[in-house]
């Protein structure tokens, strides 16, 4: 009983000094600080005045950047081989996560750890095309909530671990004739708005329910390969993508038939800009595979809408608002299964650095349409800067088969390395 | 066999669509150029006259370092034949993305129509810095300042690249790219010793800005910033750090903060009412406030406000 109230204690503490470490402030610029407010009372007074007339936090350091020299091209040159030599680009993520929840299906209650260290190398490969690899340790947990899952298949996978898994890796041939490009290898298939983004660049913590009740918590990955045309419409920007895979291996909805069917997907992007700071994009993917081993189908029909206001002004304050909605079909031996999922996200940008958001999450089971897990969180954001971030959700879940219980999350993500940037 | 001819039909439709608007496109003429920054389309625009067609894709209101890479930009690129950067990572955010979904070999990098700006101009505040610390010290750009367009004789040293890169698509027109480039680099020459002389009597003035990106336009015109608003280059202030700028402010006797539009200017305004500074809005680019509408705009502005900053407080 101590013992866990501690380590309730501690999974407050953790991200309060998480947050403290990462305000920019170095020990040591701290440090002259507090000498000089020391000689001069008055100084923490005014402090004080001017953390509340502008709304911060007294905190961070105090250093000017020296000026450097001029430096020549060819010296500049000279230093960028040095340094960049014929690596690619590297980059490590890394996801520290504490979960609280108030189920009563798990050992654990309160939970803390490495969630995820994602590994990412990229880089043009020649003039045609570039390549990216990217290498997760996730760390194995508990099973999540599933109706009528297999009790024994779960105990199989050992939790606590780290596996390595090749999340993605493909070649781009980046500009094929008519505006097309190519993809192959293995990457994050494109369906709906962020199936294809990292988990970890999401603003909210883990996959939405829809997404991990039909796709399972990582999202839909496969192997195949790509096709991405840049349509000829002058007056707005459209591109279809079509990508035939083979099945993904583990997954709700498909599995790698052993006939020779294959999972084919298409997906239309429309983006309109609605003004200088408003943007729409509309998006529909149709999907099909099979999803056991005779062959038998799955099919899915999904939307996705976001709008965007992010001033071009001011980046102190930006709305977006995301949605999609996936209708499942289901071919079984007997009669069809149809079951439905949707989510709905909405963001807005307080202060520079801070976000707030609601995220609405209805889905029903690709097994089964008249079970339904229905949920509720609330998210902070705080983005310390580009390379760093940390966020709260209480989540609060609902459905037809399980007691009603509620959840806190807490994630720090942090890069180094020069990533790529995200798309928008 | 229905079938096969409603596919044909299909086929032939699709490809009537897709290469009718590929040759139509190509066959009107003018150099179609997009540029990162307002201020390279105003270069490019003195350099190519009428032979080109430019679009800039941020606004010159809006922080360099933060565009979004909107798809919308992508039909642009996709048929640019030259594609005008700043460089230096400036544009790392957002080009990167654009290029890749452009599909457009000629701006791709390694491509003969993707130009930089910052090439042969003199770079300051490169980074002596082992690379894996570097970012301890905030946004800092690997290659040096990326700032460079902010000292007017390095505006001669863009226009000589993108004369480079148009007579290299034009070889016809070497002759008028060459009498414009050389006119445009003329103008600079005088109106910087215009701007000179107007700036000697108060060279060596210490002043304070909000973020580190006039070093070449100190360098240009003699002043001298001494410390920065921001602790850290991206880093937004805190009052800890503003406190001991407001003593610097008071020791040194500092009267000036110059700040960019896209900034929160609630900091500098508390700063100046408790040193009794001025805070001065400075144009970062061409487009930054609606009358400025050229490259030689953007200086006449800034000097004639510092100007009258200068004088106030003496």
């Amino acid at each position: 009983m101590l013992l866990q109230r501690w380590v309730t204690l501690t999974s407050i503490v953790f991200p309060a000094i998480l947050m403290a470490a990462s305000a920019g402030t170095s020990v040591e610029s701290r440090a002259t600080v507090q000498q000089e407010s020391k000689s001069d009372t008055s100084q923490s007074a005014l402090e004080k005045e001017l953390a509340e007339e502008l709304g911060l936090n007294p905190q961070q350091g105090t250093q000017d950047e020296r000026k450097e020299p001029a430096i020549s091209a060819a010296t500049l040159a000279a230093r960028r081989s040095f340094f960049q030599n014929m690596n690619p680009n590297i980059s490590v993520v890394g996801s520290v996560f504490g979960n609280a929840t108030s189920f009563d299906g798990v050992e654990r209650n309160i939970d803390l750890g490495m969630e995820e260290s994602e590994f990412a190398f990229q880089a043009v490969v020649d003039p045609f095309a570039k390549a990216d690899f990217f290498v997760t340790f996730v760390k194995e947990q508990e099973a999540a909530l599933n109706p009528g899952a297999d009790a024994a298949a779960e105990e199989e996978e050992e939790e606590g671990g780290f596996n390595p898994e090749l999340e993605e890796a493909y070649i781009t041939f980046l500009s094929l004739p008519l505006s097309t490009q190519l993809k192959a290898g293995k990457f994050r298939s494109k369906f709906g708005k962020i199936n294809e983004t990292h988990p970890h660049a999401y603003n909210f913590i883990g996959v939405p329910q829809v997404y991990g009740n039909f796709f399972g918590g990582e999202g839909l990955g496969d192997e195949g390969v790509g096709l991405n045309w840049l349509l000829p419409n002058k007056r707005f920007f459209q591109e279809l993508q079509i990508q035939v895979t083979s099945g993904p291996a583990e997954n709700a909805s498909f599995t790698r038939a052993e006939n020779n069917r294959l999972l084919y997907l298409a997906h239309l992007k429309n983006f309109f800009d609605l003004n200088d700071n408003t943007t729409l994009e509309l998006g529909i993917t149709g999907l099909t595979g099979p999803n056991n081993a005779a062959g038998d189908a799955t099919n899915m029909l999904a939307a996705d809408l976001t709008v965007k206001w992010r001033p071009l002004q001011d980046r102190n304050q930006s709305i977006e608002w995301t949605s999609e909605f996936l209708l499942s079909n289901r071919e079984t031996g007997r009669a069809d299964i149809n079951s439905l999922g949707f989510y709905s996200h909405l963001r807005y940008q307080f202060a520079p650095r801070w976000f707030v958001g609601g995220l609405f999450d209805y889905s029903e089971y690709p097994k089964y349409s008249d079970v339904h897990h229905l949920a509720y969180s609330g998210i902070l954001q705080f983005l310390v800067t580009e390379f760093e971030k940390a966020e709260l959700q209480v989540k609060y879940n609902n459905g037809n088969f399980f007691d009603s219980f509620a959840e806190v999350k807490l994630r720090a993500v942090f890069v180094i390395g020069a990533h790529g940037a995200h798309q928008y | 066999m229905n079938r096969i001819v409603t596919y044909l039909r299909v086929g032939l439709v699709v490809s009537a669509v897709v290469l009718w608007p590929e040759t139509s496109l190509r066959a009107n003429g003018g150099v179609k150029v997009v540029t990162t920054l307002p201020d390279l389309k105003y270069i490019v625009e003195q350099v190519g006259g009428s032979t080109v067609d430019v679009f800039a894709i941020a606004k010159g209101y809006q922080d360099p370092h933060f565009v979004d890479a909107k798809p919308s930009f992508v039909l642009r690129l996709n048929k640019a034949d030259l594609f005008v950067q700043i460089g230096l990572d400036l544009e790392v955010g957002w080009v990167p993305p654009l290029l890749e979904a452009a599909r457009n070999k000629r701006i791709y990098f390694g491509g003969s129509g993707l130009v930089n700006g910052a090439h042969g101009v003199d770079l300051l505040e490169v980074p002596q810095v082992d690379p894996s610390t570097m970012r301890a010290g905030g946004d800092i750009h690997v290659f040096g300042n990326p700032h460079y367009w902010l000292d007017p004789r390095n505006g001669k040293v863009i226009a000589e690249n993108i004369y480079n890169a148009l007579k290299a698509i034009r070889p016809d027109d070497e002759a008028f790219y060459r009498r414009n480039t050389d006119r445009f680099a003329a103008r600079i020459d005088s109106a910087y010793q215009h701007w000179s002389t107007l700036m000697a009597p108060y060279a060596g003035t210490r002043i304070i800005a909000y973020h580190n990106s006039w070093p070449y336009f100190e360098q240009a015109f003699g002043i001298d910033i001494v410390g920065f608003i921001e602790p850290k280059p991206g880093i937004p202030p805190a009052p800890s750090h503003l406190v001991s700028v407001i003593k610097q402010m008071r020791d040194e006797k500092l009267k000036t903060i110059i700040i960019s539009p896209y900034f929160d200017d609630k900091p500098a305004q508390s700063l100046a009412r408790r040193t009794g500074a001025k805070v001065v809005a400075m144009a970062p680019s061409v487009g930054a406030f609606p009358q400025i509408i050229t490259y030689f705009d953007l200086f006449e502005h800034n000097i004639t406000m510092l100007l009258a900053a200068f004088r106030n407080s003496q």
